[in-house]
């Protein structure tokens, strides 16, 4: 683990840690407003895009706490790439219908409006921040832990 | 799968249930609202978007044809110029009787004291394109007509059309 992997992994943590605190934050203040860009993408039955409104935004800013602390980053990591994958799933199928709604990714209530190509693009990029992020945790611990391994060999 | 990666997807298991407590926790009653089928709309949403419902009167104006404004004040109706004072007094279709929409707050109280609430009020205006039918329309539903229509082709159409009006300029 050098210096510049080190620096890469507390950015890309930070970095998707502040996108989803972000994005739960606001989306809590507004939880009917998020219920209606949920309906908007017309996949779920109407009562569970509340459902889906009322649990989602907390799971995201959960998820990023635990990424700003750098505590169970892994999950997180899971959490976070797991609803990204879903939400591109969304917006394909957004895409292939020709639905022209707002994303509604972050604020529900401001106006503005994020092409569902564009938010797909955006997730994508979220996602490889992921992968990134899940690959230079694993060399980090990996280090730490034959440094550890070092550490005993010396005592 | 080695146990290191099951452990990291059952931790991911538990933020998400912790996710959950949390927002069904905070927001129950919506959850509950939506599957007992109550609309977003009956919910205490944003006050304001509330309020301007409330307030919006229950009837728009009918729009209504040509043909059948001639047949509706055959039956009895009322033909209502919103135009102001001096277009009413230039040309106005015959029998019209004039409601000035700019000056609605002074003329509608000797109107409604003239006018039965249920007589069918037939509105009118400039023409497509000219919205104070319409609006004086809407004023007339909210005092409490009970059958206001909008003729929206309004005076060049009735005219046009080589119907009967009155006024200086005929």
């Amino acid at each position: 683990m050098n210096r510049f992997q080190w620096f890469f992994y507390h950015l890309s943590r930070l970095f998707l840690a502040l996108v989803f605190v972000y994005a739960g934050a606001v989306k809590i203040q507004d939880v009917i407003a998020f219920a209606g860009h949920v309906a908007a993408y017309q996949i779920l039955p109407y009562a569970m895009n509340d459902l889906v409104a009322a649990i989602l935004p907390y799971v995201e800013f959960l998820a990023g706490v635990l990424l700003f602390l750098n505590v169970r980053v892994r999950p997180s990591l899971v959490v976070v790439g797991g609803m990204t994958l879903v939400f591109m799933a969304a917006l394909v199928s957004v895409l292939l219908r020709g639905l022209d709604i707002d994303c509604g990714c972050f604020d529900p209530a401001g106006g503005q409006d994020v092409s569902a190509g564009m938010a797909l693009l955006r997730d994508v990029g979220l996602m490889v921040l992921v992968v990134l992020t899940w690959v230079l945790r694993n060399r980090l611990t990996a280090g730490s832990a034959k440094r550890e391994a070092r550490d005993e060999e010396t005592f | 799968m080695n146990d290191d990666f099951k452990r990291v997807l059952l931790e991911a298991c538990v933020l998400v249930a912790f996710g959950a407590l949390f927002g069904l926790t905070i927001n129950h009653q919506l959850v509950l609202d939506a599957f007992a089928g109550r609309l977003v709309s009956q919910r205490p949403v944003v006050d304001a978007e509330q309020e301007l419902q409330q307030e919006a009167p229950l009837a728009l104006p009918m729009p209504v044809l040509l043909e059948e404004v001639r047949q509706l004040v055959a039956d009895g109706g009322l033909i209502v110029d919103a135009r102001n004072p001096e277009l009413f007094a230039a040309g106005h279709i015959e029998g019209a009787v004039s409601l000035p929409l700019a000056d609605i707050d002074d003329v509608l109280s000797d109107f409604i004291s003239r006018i039965d609430k249920d007589r069918v009020i037939v509105t009118y205006c400039s023409g497509f394109g000219c919205p104070d039918s319409f609006d004086l329309g809407m004023r007339l539903i909210e005092e409490g007509y009970n059958d206001v229509r909008v003729f929206e082709g309004g005076y060049p159409e009735w005219r046009d059309a080589g119907f009967a009006v009155a006024g200086e300029d005929q």
